[in-house]
């Protein structure tokens, strides 16, 4: 097809178009339908008979905030990647509140060493982490899946690694109000670890949730069906 | 790019965002001669067919995510985005099919030439060849005809037999295996 024959096609058939709204916007709404669907797997699930007495352990109220903050910030920039121009130092949003999350669980492990020795440091299994977190991540990532792709798969595999971390991110918040496990290193071996697998098989997936070609199937199909 | 005058092209992605096919009619045809002047700048290498597949694919993908454009923004470093990464996608396509493509044409230097080629020797004479690609199953029969006697590329031949790329070159793949081995026996 010549090149003016294309252009007068994909005018023709161009239909007006619902604009992208801002990636702050976007995080609120992919908030708005997250937060309300944690809180009913939390109830469902039954909060933890101690939970009112965390409130008052430091060291939880950090690492679950860090946990949101990680989650919200990979969210956002999830939203901004998929906008041409955008800045790309957004990229980098999720690192801060990561690192500080990292740096009390490994503060909490020093603190066991410190106490109990080398006991303090011992893992167990716990399997229930990693299916529990994409439980409670699920409708955010399966929201967040369809929301990425209105925007350019720009880096499709960064994108879906950051809705992965975003998803999985609000998921391990709920997951502490419900799953009493908080020594250090089982939480920075199977919450935080099940929260990088998922980020992890979300950027594999990258370029099957996000492709030119699918977007520019259609398209092609459209123009190349005018008469 | 810099002679585009931003302003008139961000009124045009406005009007055309909302349904005005002569704007948008109007800004594709502004933007077409100065993409093409970038690409072929950038691709120097490539043939005026090729340069013009891009032109055609940013314009389609300019298309697709028209919703993500913001009218308070400058119009060109958006589209100078999408140009730049179609661009790369490119690049790795033609990467990826070079590659094959070398290899299929060390397929037809081996296979074709009757006298002192090494890999023609180890792999016995041509009528031998001709009856070890006959006795082929017939995928992999059908893509060394296709992509070494025809010497279609792997997206001509894709067309053609409606096969995907991935499971063609997967076919060539095991057909050069299965003809080794019977040629060496």
């Amino acid at each position: 097809m010549e090149t003016e024959t294309l252009i007068r096609r994909l005018a023709d058939t161009a239909e007006p178009v619902t604009r992208l709204s801002p990636p702050l916007v976007r995080l609120a709404h992919w908030l708005a339908l997250g937060v309300p669907y944690v809180a009913l797997v939390v109830l469902v699930m039954s909060p933890r008979p101690d939970l009112a007495a965390k409130f008052a352990d430091p060291s939880y109220i950090v690492e679950q905030l860090a946990a949101l903050a990680t989650g919200i910030a990979a969210g956002f920039a999830a939203f901004a990647s998929v906008v041409p121009g955008f800045d790309r130092r957004m990229l980098l949003l999720p690192l801060p509140p990561f690192f500080v999350w990292l740096g009390s669980l490994a503060l909490g492990c020093v603190q066991s060493w410190v106490q109990v020795g080398p006991a303090g440091l011992s893992i167990r299994p716990d399997w229930f982490c990693f299916p529990a977190i994409v439980l409670v991540g699920m409708i955010p990532a399966i929201s967040m899946a369809f929301m990425l792709r209105r925007g350019a798969p720009l880096t499709p595999h960064l994108t879906t690694a950051l809705g992965g971390l975003a998803a999985a991110g609000i998921g391990n918040f709920g997951l502490r109000f419900f799953h009493p496990q908080d020594a250090s290193i089982m939480v920075l071996v199977w919450q935080v670890g099940s929260v990088m697998l998922v980020a992890a098989l979300a950027a594999c997936a990258g370029r099957y949730i996000l492709n030119w070609e699918s977007i520019i199937g259609i398209a092609r199909h459209r123009a190349a069906s005018v008469k | 790019m810099a002679m585009l005058d931003d302003s008139r092209l961000r009124t045009l992605m406005r009007s055309a965002q909302a349904g005005d096919t002569r704007a948008y009619a109007e800004l594709l045809t502004t933007i077409t001669p100065r993409l093409r002047r970038m690409i072929s700048n950038q691709r120097r290498f490539l043939q005026h067919a090729d340069i013009e597949d891009l032109v055609q694919e940013v314009l389609l993908s300019l298309h697709a995510v028209r919703n993500t454009y913001d009218p308070e923004r400058p119009f060109i470093p958006w589209l100078l985005v999408i140009t730049r990464n179609r661009l790369a996608d490119a690049a790795r396509r033609y990467g990826r099919r070079t590659a094959t493509d070398e290899e299929m044409r060390q397929m037809a230097v081996t296979f074709s030439a009757e006298t002192a080629n090494i890999r023609a020797e180890e792999l016995g004479d041509p009528d031998a060849l001709r009856q070890a690609i006959e006795q082929l199953p017939p995928a992999q029969r059908e893509a060394i005809e296709m992509l070494k006697l025809r010497e279609l590329s792997l997206r001509e031949a894709s067309g053609a037999s409606g096969t995907s790329i991935g499971a063609l070159k997967v076919s060539v793949h095991r057909a050069m295996a299965t003809l080794r081995r019977t040629l060496r026996k």
